[in-house]
């Protein structure tokens, strides 16, 4: 992390468009934390129906709309404002998510590889059963009481029989069956071939597409949406981390390491995680750049997100229906535009200064 | 290579039959059945005319004319209580009901008496008192406790018939019958290859995709319209974007560009982070909007001012409506492709034979175009492979934009329809496509470079 600053610093100093693109992000981030207490005349879903489509600069019911409305007479300015808070919503979580999910995956691909786990073959069967019980009762049983709306009580009762039950497949049967010779012998889990034709499976397909796919099957929704992003984003860190951890597990220093018999979690945690976080950190802002542009294009394109939610994307559509308004498109999409180019040229600069570093 | 070529055609099929069962999997699992809504409108609309009981046959025989009275899959998990059923019951709210019940009371026999007693009764009632009736009616479909059921059991009045008292005996046998908890336990069903799973799979083996829910057509010649006319704009962006990236990237690295490049390698990477959409709608405002340059003709592909001219005539109208839209899809893809060319140029202009060339006294641009470009263009048929699924996921905001009859167009339209077979359909046409570009790719390779040993890989 020290380092993590020095080269920030160093980057800074050198480079013009990384000091304009990491000021511009500050700013927003300012805007978007004191958005509250901001004295803004409109709220971003308020009508103002006696002006709709606004130019900029008219003085609407009562306060001006600085840079006009749109087709329901919501203030631009007050959208893209809380778009921005919006999209950091959607995209920060998300990515954070779907990077450790990335992480975990591609780390145990790269250093477990086709023939580095072995598990005994009782364990197979016992992580079946459990993976149907977590199913079973974490999720079938508490999403239909939900819908159903039976008491509260009962999905209280199947979390408690699942941990009863994860408790007894893992504390008493999978001792028991690791006494018999033959459940107990070892095979081999070739994680890495799974790892990479299940990401195979999932990019064989364009993203939007298949973001559209999925989101057309369910209730729009911004939290459903953020559980698609988050399936769909995790392979592009899951690669990378398994490139880099091949990589890492061939030099002098980890070999060490395990040879000197430290435990594999702290190996990996301790040694080699803190040698990809360059590549990682780059990855994440190119991706944050990529699901704000994919977000704002589902919204433009009304597709899984509820019409309530404010996005830069919706402001944006409200071309389609007077395309003289173009106060619609300039302001918004600049605001995106230039959001997105932030996030690329940092990512691109930290690149550059990664790759810099290695050759050294 | 033969061989080669095989072994990994047969490697991407299991990836390309993952994504589609996942897609399946989860569009039936996640919504109720598709198409249930229009009937279940009970004021106006084509079906509002017919009784109850009519309108339960027309969804049955939907139900059964799209296959999805069937199981969805080979086997299914369900709670104990719950029958397998429980989707045909129509309309929508008895099935809540009577989920409900089943998961409340645990006994599915008691269940079904009650349900039908209440269906019983409200068969029963006379004409003259149904309207006064139908908020006790109401309130029978929808009480789940027992106390409720007690109460219904008080209620109703001997004057009804005998089917009031078989409601009044049906509920106290529910309350009293009633078996708690017996959905912690998991019940295993096995269908066999009776399911819809198995049938749509078999379909596509055989080639047939099924039928659109929305009008009945074949999947396969509604792709087949829409892909004969995204056909044209990806092909026409590819071919433009390339030659163009190509001819920029061979500018850039001329050594009399330095000043070239500072301007250019920014504004592409400006141009890189509009998302395609706001490009296509800044272009659309810009140049074929009223109000300001009213260059091209905006929507459409100009089908209507087509009738029996030659098809010189046909191309000038189609490439007029198709200008913007191209433009778009190569502008947006031109920043990428010329980043990768202008950087494996100057990667190649390093190496020996380049400055042999040099040194024979070929001028640079000699060494440019006849020296390097072959090199260069070994691994732009990687990129080649890669830019294409961009390019097809660009068409489907462009479509939308420019309303092209075509693939994204379609997509979307079947997406805010649920029309899934259509859906479905288009996910598995572009993922088999990009196995095949990936193949082609592959041969092309070795094509070019015959030092590549494909056993090693």
């Amino acid at each position: 992390m020290i380092n993590l600053k020095i080269d920030l610093r160093q980057i800074w100093h050198r480079s013009l468009s990384f000091k304009i693109a990491a000021s511009y992000l500050l700013l927003l981030i300012i805007l978007i934390v004191t958005l509250p207490i901001l004295p803004l005349a409109y709220q971003p879903n308020e009508l103002d129906l006696q002006y709709t489509f606004a130019e900029p600069f008219t003085k609407g019911n009562g306060a001006w709309h600085w840079l006009g409305t749109d087709v329901l007479g919501r203030d631009v300015w007050a959208n893209i404002l809380y778009g921005a808070q919006s999209a950091l919503l959607v995209s920060f979580p998300v990515m954070l998510f779907s990077t450790s999910l990335g992480l975990v995956i591609g780390m145990s691909a790269g250093y477990f590889g086709n023939d580095g786990l072995k598990i005994s073959r009782a364990t197979v069967p016992v992580t079946l059963l459990a993976l149907f019980a977590i199913f079973y009762y974490g999720l079938y049983l508490p999403l239909n009481f939900y819908k159903l709306a039976l008491p509260s009580s009962y999905i209280w009762l199947s979390l408690l029989a699942l941990a009863v039950i994860l408790l007894l497949l893992y504390k008493v049967l999978l001792p028991l069956l690791n006494r018999w010779r033959y459940t107990a012998a070892n095979i081999l889990l070739p994680l890495d071939y799974l790892v990479l034709r299940f990401t195979e499976a999932l990019t064989s397909v364009p993203r939007l597409l298949l973001v559209l796919a999925l989101a057309s099957f369910m209730q729009p929704s911004v939290v459903l949406l953020s559980v698609i992003f988050a399936a769909t984003f995790w392979t592009s860190t899951a690669r990378l981390a398994r490139a880099e951890m091949l990589k890492i597990k061939q030099l002098p220093f980890f070999e060490a390491g395990r040879s000197l018999g430290v435990p594999e979690a702290h190996l990996l945690i301790k040694h080699a995680l803190p040698n990809m976080l360059g590549p990682v950190i780059v990855t994440f802002t190119f991706g944050i750049a990529g699901l704000l542009a994919l977000e704002s294009t589902l919204s433009f394109l009304g597709i899984g997100v509820p019409g309530s939610f404010v996005s830069w994307g919706r402001t944006i559509a409200g071309i389609r229906s007077n395309t003289s308004a173009w106060w619609l498109v300039v302001f918004p999409g600049a605001a995106l535009a230039a959001t997105v180019w932030s996030l690329q040229t940092i990512s691109y600069h930290l690149l550059n200064h990664f790759e810099e570093r290695k050759q050294l | 290579m033969l061989q080669y070529i095989l072994r990994r055609f047969l490697l991407s099929l299991p990836a390309l039959w993952l994504l589609v069962t996942f897609v399946f999997l989860l569009s039936k699992l996640l919504t109720g059945t598709p198409g249930e809504e229009q009937m279940l409108q009970e004021n106006g609309g084509y079906y509002s005319k017919g009784s109850t009981e009519s309108r339960q046959l027309v969804y049955r025989n939907y139900l059964n004319r799209t296959g999805q009275n069937l199981p969805l899959f080979y086997f299914s998990i369900k709670a104990s209580p719950e029958p397998d059923t429980l989707h045909l019951v129509y309309p929508a709210h008895h099935r809540t009901l009577l989920k409900k019940l089943y998961w409340q009371y645990g006994n599915p026999e008691a269940v079904g008496r009650y349900y039908q007693s209440i269906k019983a009764l409200e068969a029963a009632l006379p004409v003259a008192q149904k309207a006064s009736l139908q908020p006790y009616m109401d309130s029978l479909y929808s009480t789940t406790t027992p106390e409720g059921l007690k109460a219904i059991a008080a209620t109703p009045s001997p004057s009804w018939g005998a089917q009031a008292s078989e409601l009044t005996v049906a509920a106290t046998h529910l309350a009293a019958q009633q078996k708690s908890y017996t959905f912690l336990l998991p019940s295993f069903r096995w269908h066999g290859t009776d399911n819809q799973y198995h049938s749509w799979l078999i379909g596509v083996i055989q080639g047939n995709l099924g039928t659109s829910f929305r009008d009945g057509r074949q999947v396969s010649s509604l792709l087949y319209d829409a892909i004969a006319n995204t056909w044209w704009l990806m092909l026409a962006s590819i071919l433009i974007a390339f030659v163009v990236a190509f001819e920029l990237g061979m500018l850039l690295v001329m050594p009399q560009s330095k000043r070239l490049r500072k301007v250019l390698l920014p504004s592409l990477f400006v141009i890189d982070s509009i998302p395609l959409f706001l490009l296509a709608l800044l272009l659309l405002v810009l140049l074929a909007s009223p109000s300001f340059l009213q260059l091209f003709p905006v929507y459409g592909m100009g089908y209507h001012t087509l009738t029996g001219e030659s098809w010189l005539q046909r191309a000038g109208v189609l490439s007029q409506y198709l200008a913007l839209p191209v433009i778009c899809l190569t502008l947006s893809n031109i920043p990428y492709l010329t980043n990768l060319i202008y950087r494996s140029f100057s990667e190649e202009r390093k190496k020996d034979y380049a400055r042999t060339a040099r040194a024979k006294g070929f001028s640079e641009r000699q060494v440019i175009r006849k020296q390097l470009l072959r090199n260069t263009l070994l691994p732009t048929i990687t990129v080649l492979s890669d830019a294409l699924p961009i390019i097809v996921a660009g068409t489907i905001s462009i479509e939308i934009i420019f309303a092209i009859p075509g693939m994204g167009r379609l997509l979307v339209d079947s997406v805010l329809a649920r029309d899934y077979p259509v859906v479905l359909a288009i996910v598995l046409v572009v993922a088999a496509f990009r196995v095949v570009t990936y193949l082609l790719a592959d041969i092309f390779y070795s094509l070019a470079d015959p030092r590549i040993k494909h056993a090693a890989s």
